[in-house]
């Protein structure tokens, strides 16, 4: 990004301004499931205030959300409905499986729990059981790394 | 099942309670109990309504749960636990005393049927409902007896003790295949 | 529902009907919702705005908790049980410990432990009904009460990391007493948090409670009466709202709750209101047993003396061997307890909580049956809610306070 000393105009590329625009304003849907739903709620309270990063606006349609929480464990009935609400998301998507019982089942070891790698693509696993608040805005933190740097794995390649 | 102690009629505070229930209940009796923290009785199907109908009139007007526990390999093996308390709906004294009565009612080991209380509670309406869906007993005079905690068409009743923890195939897996459950530890 | 509609009938291609009885349509207040309070499904038969029919639908939060506490020992089964109502987590410990505890006929619980024990339990109680009253505040239009509360409850949450090492989940009881002593520090910080609750409680209850918003929302709505609400099964401040005043904790007090000076709060109306009042005069209540406790806190263990059960402290581990030998074999294998089986009860923040615990006289649970009180609360959503309209089963949902990791397990 360029600003010009003599004009006032900031020369920049698409990509670039386009990306700014969409890590400060990430909106996520209110995907609480289970007890990281609790922490998730809690980023906006007012000692963790994700409204700083702007993602404070939890949009309960999935039409209107970018980001996917998968806060809490994922029984066998929710998983249907939670892709649903995925396919419902227009592009472009994120998702941040939150906790560990999302990312791979956590303390549950058995018929009820499926992690939600399964039938999602992940961009960011949170772990923790819950993570703390401040773990989740870390989270989201990585999203917006991987929103500026163009693509959704191309953060891991591209930075050693 | 324990070995049958002397039941302790005060516990209830109501004395004639266990003779009235032992003889509603016929052959369906099995034993009176008193457990470390109730009296309880151990029933047959057959005589649950009768038993109730007792517990009613002498006041037990709350069905608390409905709980069911698999013995395998024990027979008979399941156990279905109703337990009851009698709360005053006039009650304005938080201290005043709450007697709790408790039935075990032992159903058969194949195609276990018990008769539902769904007639005299809404309550047990779901908790039977879910004993249904985790065990498998199925429950005669309940109005919509379906599964509550598992998809519809699952297979297999979870919480019984020859249903493995992890469960019989993988619903869910990268590429949608049906996979092998990976080994457990122990 | 009749509708005027003389307006469309001059116009020849509109052809309308007024609606009746029979042409109601089924709407699904789908597992996703921001106002459900987590994953429920209401099947809700409308006529217009109006509810006929409301059928809720479980099972989407279902983890299979009770069959995991089968593989685990029984102490660690506490940390599964922790996690099902995820509001309380230390009310379901406590019942599962009470419930062991009994099975051992352990009953010299040290006097520390017990006070512990009551504060964090009181704490949790706190913490979770401001967790209720911002969401249900919310669901209500009012914004800005869940920033005062879960600011408070950020203080709450701070006192359990200090002291137990995680915010939720704590996973401190032990059977036995609890896991650690409290570090120096603690009682500095529960004195702090004691002074700051009641001017914040009183801002949360100056917002809302007289608001005209919220008595025109609240009042009349799901009204219930006592002999109903036994008879759905409803416990805890759902049932105390009726004017039925049984509360665990003095019916059947455990962990010294009989040596506390509080009310139960009830109220006739059984509506949505009395429910928001009969919460929020808890809260108070709680206040009053953590302050009596602290100012009654006791030295002494945190633990009993038995080896075979309670490990022993880490320093005598490093010159006993008896002692080392107790620890390895605990953690490796547990302890065992005698067969037979027991029903213990607590007073959770949403009413009785229930464990039928059954040992087969091994060091696993042989069955932990659990008796949810949100579980009987929500069913009462079937009788609640028709005749409302939509946002007052909002309302309903809310005020019953139903916790789906409790429900659906």
């Amino acid at each position: 990004m360029e600003v010009s000393p003599h004009h006032p105009f900031i020369t920049t590329k698409l990509d670039d301004f386009v990306h700014w625009a969409q890590s400060s304003s990430i909106w996520p849907m209110t995907m609480g499931l289970a007890c990281c739903a609790i922490e998730m709620m809690s980023i906006v309270s007012p000692k963790y205030d994700v409204a700083r990063f702007g993602a404070e606006k939890f949009s309960s349609s999935p039409r209107q959300s970018d980001l996917m929480i998968v806060s809490g464990r994922v029984a066998n009935k929710m998983v249907p409905v939670i892709k649903q609400l995925f396919e419902q998301m227009p592009d472009p998507k994120w998702v941040i499986s939150m906790g560990a019982c999302a990312s791979s089942g956590g303390v549950f070891d058995n018929y009820a729990v499926v992690p939600c790698d399964t039938f999602l693509p992940v961009d960011v696993y949170v772990p923790g059981c819950p993570p703390s608040p401040d773990a989740l805005i870390y989270g989201i933190m990585q999203i917006r790394k991987q929103i500026e740097a163009g693509g959704k794995r191309e953060v891991l390649a591209r930075r050693a | 099942m324990p070995e049958t102690l002397h039941p302790h009629p005060e516990r209830t505070g109501k004395p004639d309670l266990l003779p009235a229930l032992t003889a509603a209940s016929g052959e369906g009796f099995l034993e009176a109990v008193s457990a470390d923290d109730m009296d309880e009785v151990a029933l047959l199907p057959g005589a649950l309504h009768a038993a109730v109908d007792v517990l009613r009139s002498y006041g037990f007007n709350v069905l608390l749960d409905v709980g069911c526990t698999d013995h395998l390999p024990l027979s008979p093996r399941f156990e279905v636990a109703y337990h009851f308390a009698s709360i005053d709906p006039k009650r304005r004294d938080p201290k005043a005393f709450v007697p709790q009565f408790r039935l075990r009612v032992f159903p058969q080991d194949a195609d276990p049927i018990v008769p539902s209380l769904s007639g005299y509670w809404p309550s047990a309406n779901w908790a039977e409902r879910e004993v249904y869906d985790l065990f498998g007993i199925r429950f005669d005079g309940h109005p919509d007896l379906k599964r509550i905690m598992m998809p519809d068409d699952w297979e297999g009743h979870p919480l019984r003790k020859d249903y493995p923890l992890r469960g019989t195939g993988r619903r869910f897996t990268p590429g949608g295949r049906v996979g092998p459950i990976p080994p457990t530890r122990d | 529902m009749a509708i005027d509609l003389s307006a469309y009938t001059d116009n020849p291609d509109i052809n309308l009907s007024q609606g009746d009885a029979g042409d109601s349509f089924v709407l699904s207040m789908g597992p996703q919702h921001p106002s459900t309070h987590g994953v429920l499904r209401v099947m809700l038969k409308l006529d217009g705005e109006t509810v006929l029919e409301a059928e809720p639908e479980l099972g989407f939060l279902h983890t299979g908790i009770e069959k995991q506490t089968e593989q685990l020992f029984w102490q660690q089964a506490v940390t599964v049980i922790d996690r099902a109502d995820y509001l309380a987590p230390l009310s379901n410990s406590l019942c599962y410990v009470l419930a062991v505890e009994k099975l051992l006929g352990i009953d010299n619980i040290p006097k520390r432990a017990q006070v512990l024990r009551v504060i964090f339990t009181e704490l949790t109680r706190i913490a979770s009904h401001l967790v209720w009253l911002g969401t249900h505040a919310i669901d209500l239009g009012a914004m800005s009460n869940f920033f005062y509360a879960f600011e408070m409850r950020e203080r709450i949450l701070r006192i359990m990391e200090f002291v137990t090492g995680a915010r939720m989940h704590q996973s401190w009881f032990r059977i036995g007493g609890v896991a650690l002593d409290v570090p120096k520090g603690f009682l500095a910080l529960l004195d702090e948090f004691i002074e700051a609750f009641p001017p914040r409680l009183r801002d949360l209850r100056a917002i809302l409670e007289g608001n005209v918003i919220l008595l025109d929302r609240l009042v009349g709505v799901g009204k219930i009466g006592a002999e109903e609400a036994l008879a759905w099964g409803l416990t805890g401040p759902s049932l105390r709202a009726t004017g039925v005043a049984y509360d665990v904790r003095k019916a059947f007090p455990y962990c010294g709750y009989e040596n506390y000076d509080f009310d139960i709060p009830t109220h006739d109306g059984g509506d949505c209101y009395s429910r928001f009042l009969v919460r929020v005069r808890e809260m108070h209540e709680s206040w009053r047993i953590i302050k009596q406790a602290r100012e009654a806190f006791p030295g002494g263990p945190v633990v009993i003396d038995d080896r075979k059960i309670v490990p022993p402290p880490k320093t005598e581990i490093q010159h006993s061997m008896e002692a080392l030998i107790h620890h390895f074999k605990l953690v490796s294998s547990g302890f065992n307890v005698p067969e037979g089986h027991v029903y213990s009860n607590v007073e959770s923040p949403r009413g009785e909580v229930g464990m039928y615990v059954t040992s087969a006289g091994g060091n696993k649970p042989w069955r932990v049956a659990w008796r949810p009180a949100s579980f009987y609360n929500l069913q009462a959503l079937k009788r609640l809610a028709p005749g409302n309209l939509i946002a007052d089963v909002v309302a309903i949902i809310g005020s019953l306070d139903p916790v789906f990791g409790e429900v659906d397990r």
